[in-house]
């Protein structure tokens, strides 16, 4: 068959996937585009996590080449690298949990049910006593269905948001089932609170529907089925703090589907937040704009283990059919 | 240019009709999608109603890509009556209907289909895509008891080498 011309890549919008970093093993999640490049856009390869479309997509490179020069007058004879930087700005469509985290800059809360008489705090009080999930009686729980038994399950409704981690029992450095939502350098910090682990995990879902004293979710736990020893608490939404210290880190992937079957992707071993939570308005008609949620990040290096090489970002195209390259 | 026209035309159709198989238009005797091409069909001064009715309008190329790109522009023009037995009183929820399902059509992914060429039988696959924009509608028109309405969309194509 014969080939035909290539064309300028034509696309409509960027598609967002974030994976976990394992922050205590420093290891983020490759992408490897020669095998998953062609990855259908709504199911992507576990573990990515699809956020969906996103806007205001700009890249940045802050990589510095500068000239040797030599002689009189100076000459240019060769070029080096003398500083390496990128960075990645973004807007969600979107104001989901795992957006709104990835665009707090820092730990964000779930803010729990609070306990009766519980004073009062900027990112909730004292949290209500957690809903232990049952073993032995019943079926056991999956990543999109909570046993908590009939009597707990009065407690929820259809829409209900759930997180669904341990409990804090002292533990030190990151926590978080899944995902690494926060890192913990003191008990005493954290009032040795039971339910702390549950006030910043990202593993969370919506109730769609209760029967039988399971808690049916409308997307699965992204830590998947619950350990031992999970309990669930129930929460009013999300908050997020100017000033907090913890940085977000995760693998990003960011694909533009062109008209023609091409693709470009990006891949970004490593994104840390490099901004305050932060939102922009766009006007929609006086008085109403829409809020999107607006996202800095500064891509950390990793190595290639194709040459040893450092980098920060991957760009892979991937033709159309049939074009002549 | 013409394989363009007819692959965006017979994917809206065939998208309007798994949307609404209930309409239809009879058309020289023939019960058919309710979506037509004027330039497609006899001259009539009877403008078809509760149907999606096409006309190709402006065009540019770019001759500066290595194959040329072909933007097109395509009104698609509707209106109703509402229904007798509704004395007509159901208009603006049919002319919302219609609405609904253009924008449905126009808008549901995937935003690019393989160009074909329908004068090959069977219909061939070319080696582009067509491709197409938002849909932007226009203001409701009243004339007596008929509403009407012009969306336009952009369709763009690649004119691939010996395609006319």
């Amino acid at each position: 068959m014969s080939t035909t011309p290539s064309v300028a890549p034509v696309a409509r919008r960027v598609r967002a996937y974030f994976a976990p970093v394992n922050r205590a093993a420093g290891t983020p999640t490759l992408f490897d585009p020669a095998r998953l490049g062609r990855f259908p856009l709504q199911t992507p390869p576990a573990p990515w996590l699809d956020l969906g479309w996103i806007a205001k997509f700009v890249r940045k490179s802050g990589t510095k080449v500068d000239a040797l020069r030599a002689g009189a007058p100076a000459m240019a004879v060769a070029q080096v690298r003398t500083e390496v930087d990128a960075s990645v700005a973004l807007e969600f469509e979107t104001w989901g949990k795992l957006q709104s985290a990835l665009a707090s800059g820092s730990q964000q809360t779930n803010l729990l049910a609070t306990a009766a008489g519980a004073a009062p705090n900027g990112s909730g009080g004292l949290a209500a006593a957690p809903v232990p999930l049952l073993t032995g009686t019943g079926p056991a729980s999956t990543a999109s269905a909570l046993n908590v038994g009939a009597t707990a399950a009065a407690a929820f409704s259809p829409g209900s948001l759930v997180a669904v981690d341990v409990d804090y029992t002292g533990q030190l450095g990151y926590i978080g089932s899944g995902i690494s939502a926060a890192c913990v350098q003191s008990a005493a910090v954290v009032a040795n609170d039971i339910n702390y682990v549950r006030r910043v995990t990202l593993n969370v879902g919506v109730v769609a529907s209760i029967a039988n004293g399971i808690l049916s979710l409308a997307t699965p736990l992204p830590a998947g089925a619950p350990s031992a020893g999970m309990q669930v608490s129930q929460l009013a939404g999300f908050c997020d703090r100017e000033g907090a210290s913890f940085f977000q880190e995760w693998s990003a992937l960011f694909v533009l589907p062109g008209t023609q079957g091409d693709r470009i992707l990006y891949h970004y071993p490593r994104l840390q937040a490099m901004q305050s939570s932060a939102e922009a308005a766009e006007p929609l008609a006086t008085p109403l704009q829409t809020i999107r949620l607006a996202a800095a990040f500064r891509a950390l290096p990793v190595r290639d283990a194709n040459d040893g090489e450092t980098v920060l970002c991957f760009r892979s195209y991937l033709p159309a059919p049939l074009r002549d390259i | 240019m013409q394989n363009a026209k007819d692959t965006f035309y017979l994917t809206l159709q065939a998208r309007l009709a798994a949307l609404n198989p209930s309409r239809t238009i009879v058309l020289r005797g023939v019960v058919r999608p309710a979506t037509l091409v004027d330039e497609n069909e006899l001259p009539t001064a009877s403008i078809p109603t509760n149907s999606f009715r096409l006309q190709w309008t402006k065009l540019q190329v770019a001759g500066a890509s290595p194959l040329p790109r072909v933007a097109m522009e395509c009104a698609i023009h509707y209106a109703t009556d509402g229904t007798a037995a509704n004395g007509g009183m159901d208009r603006g929820r049919m002319l919302a209907a219609m609405d609904a399902e253009l924008a449905s059509a126009l808008t549901a992914p995937p935003h690019t289909v393989p160009k074909m060429n329908y004068a090959a039988t069977p219909p061939a696959a070319m080696q582009t895509s067509v491709f197409w924009a938002d849909p932007v509608f226009g203001a409701v028109c009243e004339d007596a008891e008929r509403l009407a309405r012009t969306a336009t969309v952009q369709v763009f194509a690649y004119q691939e080498a010996g395609e006319l």
